[in-house]
């Protein structure tokens, strides 16, 4: 493991274990786990996506204009946030206000157009499930390469195996390439494994019912438990009941700015006050 | 509600803001993070490598033998249908899998790696995974393929009549050049096809060219003198010489081949790693 110095770089993790030892906990509470400064995030919708390079020839020969445009669409608007120890973050906000494309953000999944992003510890994104199932693959094998993808090596994955199987119930399919599995089956294992590893900062996407009403309750069941490990939680939901009771701090968002920031209860109250004012405004 | 319909923004208070200067890009420090990356995600390449390499034989009665039978098979085809054609040559047969093999690490890779970003979009849309690790996978696949032929091509050595001499020792070393070179190759064809998807089919057809315009099939020393040196324009020249110089003649080859080999694979190497780094932000956003 090459001892690097933490650096000013636009991303870096200190998931590399490089002061592995150090009591992280005492050493650096005041240092924030995420920090975003300036963040934008802008999507260019392509007028046709496949840019061809007989275009781009003319483009650059010609100095021509583009025959259509292309149209911009600001995602994230000049973000600023700082996450510390023990945060849970609430995120509120209509469709399309920038909720799951910050999610990503701080995935890493999307670099910002411009701002610094430093995110310090690992990062447990269960945005979207079964990303890097390979269907030819069976069960078993597959929770070592989503483990592998997740950041453990696999010795450690080994050892959470046996509780995967016994939360999914998939014991049995384990040897079953996983293009055999029916949906529900397939999104028990990809929960299984998503929720199986012990995050630093673990990010929630709202949406995450798989399976019938007796699997969705435990699977409610693991992410507290998993909220409760973790060491700061980030968590998007419409559920304002279950924002209210697992969270402290809320941001609201709105056509991707940070209009509020501050106390769950505030924030929730002002967002079902603007709700409703918007609801009863003529139109 | 809140929801977004107009697609154009207005500009509010100076936002956007002002596109900050671009900052020199630090590459020492990039290629450092990207070292750091690829340890914390080499159990994922490892994995991808070695279930590529499983599925690709799953379920077939001999299993994994057949990454070593079928080059055996194909080297025996081609030096049949080769050696008739063009009896000229003395030890035809050897000459020709001792410039296929490498041949197929050459194309292989740069073939199977000009998709391999797009084909691996629902990966890299859901969750952060280097994106560099894609050709590299594919790189090392065919690394591994090669590696194997290699080792059919050593049981068939006896029977062609070559006999194992020393200068093979240098076959590691021949063999990491031309993977660095491949790599960097591999590395830019994987990014000009993200933002221009029209490579993907000049690629199979320029490597199907190139194959015909590198000394495999024939060898130099059929040309008149005076236009061999066409063939050193030729970058997959010396590292096909390489492989002639070892493995037909047994003996060692020039230090200027080797250097010339070796200054081409940094070249590539470079050129395809800046390429594709100074592209990987952007990815993201053409899949």
């Amino acid at each position: 493991m090459p001892r690097l110095s933490p650096t000013k770089t636009k991303w870096f993790f200190d998931s590399e274990g490089r002061n592995r030892g150090v009591r992280r906990d005492l050493a650096d509470v005041e240092q924030p786990l995420i920090d975003l400064r300036g963040v934008s995030l802008k999507f260019i919708n392509y007028a046709d996506k496949t840019f061809t390079i007989k275009r781009a020839f003319l483009q650059l020969l010609l100095r021509r204009e583009k025959p259509v445009p292309d149209s911009e669409f600001w995602a994230l608007r000049n973000i600023n946030l700082r996450i510390r120890q023990g945060e849970r973050i609430g995120i509120l906000g209509s469709n399309g206000a920038g909720k799951s494309t910050l999610l990503r953000l701080l995935a890493k999944i999307y670099p910002p157009t411009t701002g610094e992003v430093a995110v310090r510890g690992t990062v447990a994104p269960l945005i979207e499930m079964g990303a890097g199932f390979n269907p030819e693959l069976t069960g078993f094998e597959n929770i070592l390469l989503n483990g592998a993808i997740l950041g453990f090596n696999r010795k450690r994955m080994l050892e959470k195996v046996e509780e995967i199987h016994e939360f999914t119930g998939l014991r049995e399919f384990a040897d079953l390439p996983l293009k055999y599995y029916s949906s529900g089956m397939y999104s028990r294992l990809a929960f299984g494994v998503a929720t199986s590893i012990d995050p630093e900062i673990l990010l929630v996407d709202e949406s995450l019912s798989a399976g019938d009403a007796a699997f969705r309750e435990k699977a409610t069941r693991r992410i507290r438990d998993l909220m409760k490990r973790s060491r700061a939680v980030i968590l998007v939901s419409h559920d304002m009941g279950s924002l209210r009771k697992l969270c402290d701090r809320g941001l609201w968002l709105r056509k991707g700015e940070l209009i509020a920031d501050g106390p769950i209860k505030d924030v929730i109250d002002d967002y079902e006050a603007w709700t409703k004012s918007i609801k009863t405004a003529p139109a | 509600m809140d929801a977004r319909n107009e697609t154009s923004t207005a500009v509010v208070d100076g936002f956007p803001a002002a596109p900050a200067p671009r900052r020199a890009v630090r590459w020492l420090q990039v290629a450092r993070d990207d070292q750091a990356e690829l340890i914390r995600f080499w159990p994922v390449v490892h994995n991808m490598v070695s279930q590529d390499l499983r599925v690709r034989y799953q379920r077939s009665f001999m299993g994994f033998l057949w990454t070593l039978i079928n080059p055996l098979l194909m080297m025996a085809i081609l030096s049949v249908v080769f050696s008739n054609l063009f009896p000229s040559r003395a030890n035809y047969s050897l000459f020709l899998l001792a410039g296929m093999v490498p041949w197929g690490l050459l194309s292989g890779a740069v073939v199977e790696s000009t998709a391999s970003i797009l084909i691996n979009e629902g990966l890299i849309r859901k969750i952060y995974v280097p994106k560099l690790i894609f050709p590299l996978v594919r790189a090392l696949l065919n690394l591994v393929t090669t590696v194997l032929s290699l080792g059919a091509l050593f049981i068939l050595l006896i029977p062609l009549g070559a006999r194992p001499s020393w200068p093979m020792l240098l076959l590691p070393v021949a063999m990491g050049l031309l993977f660095f070179f491949t790599l960097g190759m591999a590395l830019f064809v994987a990014t000009a096809n993200t933002f221009f998807r029209d490579c993907g089919h000049l690629v199979s057809v320029f490597m199907q060219a190139w194959y015909f315009a590198t000394p495999i099939l024939y060898g130099v020393s059929d040309f008149p003198e005076a236009i061999q040196w066409r063939f050193w324009l030729n970058p997959a020249f010396y590292y096909i010489e390489i492989f002639h110089n070892i493995i037909c003649d047994g003996q060692w080859p020039r230090a200027s081949i080797l250097g010339t080999a070796a200054a081409l694979a940094v070249i590539s190497m470079g050129i395809g790693y800046a390429t594709f780094k100074s592209n990987e932000d952007k990815m993201v956003f053409r899949l």
